[in-house]
């Protein structure tokens, strides 16, 4: 689902007149209606991947504090409906934004990438060679977890373990790497990149939960192991 | 969200588990996956050259209970068909069968993905093109 482009969309404040983006007004203070505004506008971001999550959780608190409902309790009866929807928006944009595969999905839905489990329309295949090798991962994995006493279970365990989480690492830091990309590509108005690194980030978040599931996976193993009883 | 009857008792009780010789002519495989969610599914179908019907069918998925369903619930549909009415399985009536719920519906678009990968790769070890009705005698590769 493509949503509207808004980004950067200026409206009056309705009470001193001013430009205002953002819950707030930065000139007279007083709350504003909540629209539908996009989760980097209500922090006034531009669509950053690179964030510093410090920056923003202060940003967060600050907002928070001054939206807090209770500030409203005598004005408007609109001025408090706006500082309940408002703090509820500041709430899911923290959410959404601080994570950084949260902030990345989002991203994406936002720049109108088809993501998301709800996805029910007919979508392109992962590439085979990935699927092979996750296929073939899940049933060493299974192998593994079947192996019953096998005292070589373990030891086998734990080096798949590694050998995800270390696939689970390189994910995250070409991830890294596609921010810069993207970040690079918005300052620059350069859409052919942009689109360029929105499918490579595409791609590589199908890749990572693949290795995220097998890491999940392997761990389960784990836990079961330890017990005195085999899972089935 | 809880799983329907129907679901839980595929996941329970999954039906043609198993592979199938991937290398024989006779045999077409499908390897799919739902990368949203990190399913990954493979379905196999073995084909009479005589009659064009599916005469086994094996899965193998690592996924949700209703990836599971659906690909269990597709190896029984496709067996005792001709190639081309398997061709016909919709992913809605796999969604109707096992009354997925909207969340769940990608798994069953994902079964109905392993059997048509499953046909082309049979069609295509066959030199059947993709469309066209199998021919009654076809060489094996």
């Amino acid at each position: 689902m493509q949503i509207a482009e808004q980004q950067s969309v200026k409206t009056a404040c309705w009470s001193c007149g001013a430009d205002v983006s953002g819950p707030l007004c930065a000139a007279c203070g007083k709350v504003q209606p909540a629209t539908e505004q996009d989760y980097f506008a209500v922090f006034s971001l531009p669509r950053r991947l690179s964030l510093d999550t410090k920056v923003l959780e202060r940003e967060f608190y600050r907002l928070s504090r001054r939206l807090h409902p209770d500030l409203y309790a005598r004005t408007s009866e609109l001025e408090q409906q706006w500082s309940t929807e408002q703090t509820s928006l500041v709430n899911d944009a923290y959410r959404a934004l601080k994570d950084p595969i949260a902030r990345t999905e989002y991203l994406l839905k936002l720049e109108g990438m088809a993501i998301g489990e709800e996805t029910t329309g007919k979508k392109q295949q992962p590439p085979a060679d990935l699927l092979e090798e996750v296929f073939e991962l899940n049933m060493q994995l299974e192998e593994m977890r079947m192996g019953g006493d096998d005292p070589q279970l373990r030891s086998d365990l734990e080096n798949a373990k590694k050998q995800f989480e270390a696939q689970l690492a390189q994910a995250d830091a070409d991830l890294a790497a596609l921010w810069a990309k993207w970040d690079g590509a918005l300052a620059e108005g350069d859409l052919t990149a942009q689109m360029a690194s929105k499918e490579e980030m595409l791609a590589l978040l199908d890749r990572r939960r693949y290795v995220r599931n097998l890491v999940r996976d392997v761990n389960a193993a784990l836990d079961g192991q330890s017990g005195d009883a085999p899972t089935p | 969200m809880a799983y329907s009857d129907k679901v839980i008792d595929h996941y329970n009780n999954p039906r043609n588990v198993g592979q199938l010789d991937k290398s024989s002519s006779e045999v077409g495989t499908g390897l799919v996956g739902a990368p949203e969610c990190g399913d990954v599914m493979r379905l196999q179908i073995k084909v009479n050259p005589e009659t064009q019907v599916i005469e086994e069918a094996k899965f193998k998925t690592f996924g949700c209970g209703s990836a599971i369903a659906s690909s269990s619930l597709a190896t029984e549909w496709v067996k005792g068909k001709t190639v081309s009415e398997a061709m016909e399985i919709k992913n809605t009536d796999i969604v109707k069968e096992l009354a997925l719920p909207p969340v769940k519906i990608h798994c069953s678009v994902l079964a109905e993905d392993a059997i048509r990968a499953a046909i082309g790769d049979w069609k295509k070890k066959n030199g059947v093109a993709e469309g066209a009705a199998a021919p009654q005698a076809v060489a094996a590769q």
